[in-house]
């Protein structure tokens, strides 16, 4: 894979990351109808623990989607640092960095 | 090649210097490398708990007619603030358990021995500030169960000959456990232990940087030249594994398994069945429990404290007790090392069961 190549792919996922932060929140601002919150809110009072999540099908959807995402871009990101890792150790092999003690 | 932005830091901030450091420094590589990634991740959980420790103050209400409302509308009303609150603990437990992995590399490899007698030390108070932390933070949802368990808490110091009643005092602003206690809390928590935290951090990490990364007693002693990879960018990006994969073990963690709320804490209300602290306690909240009430003529909570207390004085000056190393001083501190952990591992698991 070219560099360019991989500096796309990286930019992509870490954009397709952060976005999934605001699918999250879209789904916890903007999708639950007034219904839905005022029966959320009554059983809020009625019960003693609150015990955080997902309260309807759209936040689950949104929590998996950011999950899933969010390994999906780890594991791309270990694939690009450990061809680099390989890169770098074959340099410092050629000498071509230094590891001489400060 | 220098980029203008670059040029134009150097010249006002002397980067150069830092970048020069960061090129020449190198780190060992052997069979307990691994020991070495330890410290960076807890600097990633403090950093995470600072970020979200912000988050969570511009809602929190440290009033005890508010706290547990606060808490409560961050994790049902703020936009992902009960993410932001999961994360939050979660991040703490991690930076313990991480804090405890990274004490238990040098008291092993003994690589507290001449000269780096001093980082031990600031790593031993760290684990002390990042105790408190924990403990401090735990009272602020002021929901029934952390207020009973900083009641057992604050009362334990209570059994100190002399100083005892009055450290409970100070802990908790009176003789009980009351909104002051709360007010107290908010302030350690938020304001004084994260500065005693970046002071001792900063004299930490200094220190490493001056006498370099240790080696262990068993590679010193082999006399063979250790191979040793550049700081940067060799170890950076090998690092970087670590922090996405613990990342992302942390976020999963935080979305699946999110911290409950119980309802606001009464003063005056009797006791919840099953006070239990926090996991990183537990050893400690055994260990008194299974003290008899008497020993002797000493009241057995005394002499749990005072033994606990004597284990933190000896542990914090493990390398001016543990000269010889090498020697069979040094083999028999580390047998004792290997069971105490077992004990603190038994008493955690007892307490759980």
């Amino acid at each position: 894979m070219s560099l360019r190549r991989k500096k796309f792919l990286g930019t992509f996922l870490l954009i397709s990351f952060f976005l999934s932060f605001f699918i999250l929140e879209y789904n916890f601002a903007q999708q639950v109808t007034q219904e839905e919150q005022e029966e959320a809110t009554q059983a809020k009072e009625g019960q003693e623990k609150i015990i955080p999540s997902p309260q309807n099908i759209k936040e689950s959807t949104g929590i998996y989607v950011f999950v899933a995402w969010m390994w999906i871009a780890i594991f791309v990101l270990i694939y690009i640092l450990k061809l680099k890792i390989r890169e770098v150790d074959r340099l410092l092999k050629l000498r071509f960095l230094s590891a001489t003690k400060k | 090649m220098k980029t203008g932005i670059q040029s134009w830091l150097d010249e006002r901030f002397g980067l150069s210097i830092i970048t020069k450091f960061l090129k020449e420094k190198t780190v060992p590589q052997h069979k307990h490398s691994i020991w070495y990634y330890t410290g960076s991740a807890i600097l990633l959980f403090f950093t995470i708990q600072i970020i979200t420790g912000f988050m969570l103050v511009f809602y929190y209400k440290p009033t005890p007619e508010g706290a547990n409302e606060s808490v409560a509308r961050i994790m049902t009303e703020v936009p992902l603030g009960w993410i932001i609150r999961s994360v939050h603990s979660w991040s703490a437990s991690f930076m313990i358990a991480f804090v405890f992995i990274h004490l238990l590399s040098p008291w092993l490899s003994k690589s507290y021995r001449k000269p780096r007698e001093l980082t031990w030390m600031s790593g031993v108070f760290l684990l002390v500030f990042s105790l408190l932390s924990g403990f401090t933070g735990y009272l602020l949802p002021w929901d029934d169960l952390s207020l009973s368990a900083t009641k057992v808490g604050t009362d334990i110091p209570r059994s100190i000959p002399l100083v005892g009643v009055w450290v409970t005092k100070f802990l908790r602003g009176g003789e009980d456990v009351t909104g002051d206690t709360l007010t107290r809390f908010f302030g350690f928590h938020v304001s004084i232990i994260p500065v005693f935290m970046f002071i001792l951090l900063a004299v930490h990490i200094y220190l490493i940087q001056k006498q370099g990364m240790s080696l262990p007693l068993s590679a010193e002693a082999k006399k063979e030249k250790v191979r040793e990879i550049p700081f940067w960018p060799n170890f950076v990006y090998r690092e970087m594994i670590v922090w996405l994969l613990l990342l992302g073990i942390l976020f999963s963690l935080a979305i699946f398994f999110p911290p409950s709320l119980e309802k606001a804490a009464e003063l005056m209300a009797p006791a919840p069945e099953g006070i239990k602290p926090e996991w990183y306690f537990l050893f400690l909240f055994q260990t008194l429990k299974i003290f008899p009430a008497k020993i002797f003529f000493l009241p057995g909570d005394t002499l749990a404290v005072l033994l606990i207390l004597l284990a933190g004085i000896l542990f914090f000056s493990l390398p001016l007790i543990d000269n010889k190393p090498a020697e069979r001083k040094g083999k028999i501190i580390t047998i004792i090392a290997l069971v105490l952990i077992v004990y603190a591992v038994v008493m955690t698991v007892w307490s759980l069961l």
